[in-house]
């Protein structure tokens, strides 16, 4: 989960993301929609996302073919969907937890 | 620009519950592991999120025992959320013994809604919107995850 956060920090990898949601996509394909970046770096990135879990492999013969993992973009999306609401459960729970001490006292 | 509010009542008075908005000790009991807290207008607010996402901003406004409003953003590279862009405002409304705490998140700016068409960008603006509180609407968009 931090990995995927972590991961979509940087916009190129994002981009990644976007060309390989619907469809897959060679390497090749996937470095060419970029003019300004290096497939060195381009591939770089691909392990990135890969290590994160957002993006799935393929082996086809020869080539590599890419895809966005939308499983773990689910996950991704529940944990932020639960980021507040959470953090004030937390507090409910310690702050219930001080005034019990308090009573005791 | 949406506007996210969530409520929770507390079984606790306000002045158990301030030490938790405003101490660093206590804060960390409920968000974050590192807090950098300095409640007071001009003050930092620095709280790091599971260890490794950096929320930053400002305190504009303490009213001990009702009321800390401070700005905030994400400080890594790339997030549309930078600190400073948006408003975080947590209020104690005591009820009998105990406290309704009202947290209203606003002012997502509106560059942080790129127009993207297709899937991925819509729900990563999403993601980037509810990751700092704000409310996206109802999830009506392309993409077909959900």
């Amino acid at each position: 989960m931090d990995a995927a956060l972590k991961a979509l920090a940087e916009p190129r990898r994002r981009e990644i993301l976007r060309l390989v949601w619907v469809r897959e996509l060679p390497a090749t394909d996937i470095a060419d929609h970029f003019g300004d970046v290096t497939r060195p770096a381009i591939s770089q990135h691909l392990s990135v996302l890969k290590a994160a879990g957002l993006l799935s492999e393929r082996r086809e013969g020869t080539r590599r073919l890419y895809q966005a993992n939308r499983d773990e973009m689910q996950n991704l999306r529940k944990f932020l969907d639960e980021y507040w609401t959470s953090g004030l459960e937390r507090l409910r729970d310690a702050a219930e937890a001080a005034q019990r001490d308090k009573e005791k006292r | 620009m949406a506007e996210l509010v969530r409520e929770i009542m507390i079984d606790a008075t306000p002045e158990t519950i301030w030490p938790f908005l405003t101490e660093p000790d206590k804060h960390i009991l409920w968000e974050g592991t590192v807090a950098d807290i300095d409640p007071r207008p001009g003050g930092v607010y620095r709280v790091l999120v599971r260890g490794e996402f950096q929320s930053a901003g400002e305190y504009v406004e303490v009213v001990p025992l009702q009321k800390v409003a401070f700005t905030f953003g994400w400080e890594d590279d790339g997030n549309p959320v930078q600190p400073g862009s948006t408003m975080v405002e947590i209020t104690l409304h005591p009820e009998g013994n105990k406290t309704r705490v009202r947290l209203v998140h606003r002012g997502l700016p509106d560059d942080a809604v790129e127009p993207h068409g297709d899937g991925w960008a819509h729900y990563l603006e999403r993601l980037a919107t509810r990751a700092v509180g704000n409310d996206p609407g109802p999830d009506t968009g392309e993409g077909g995850t959900a």
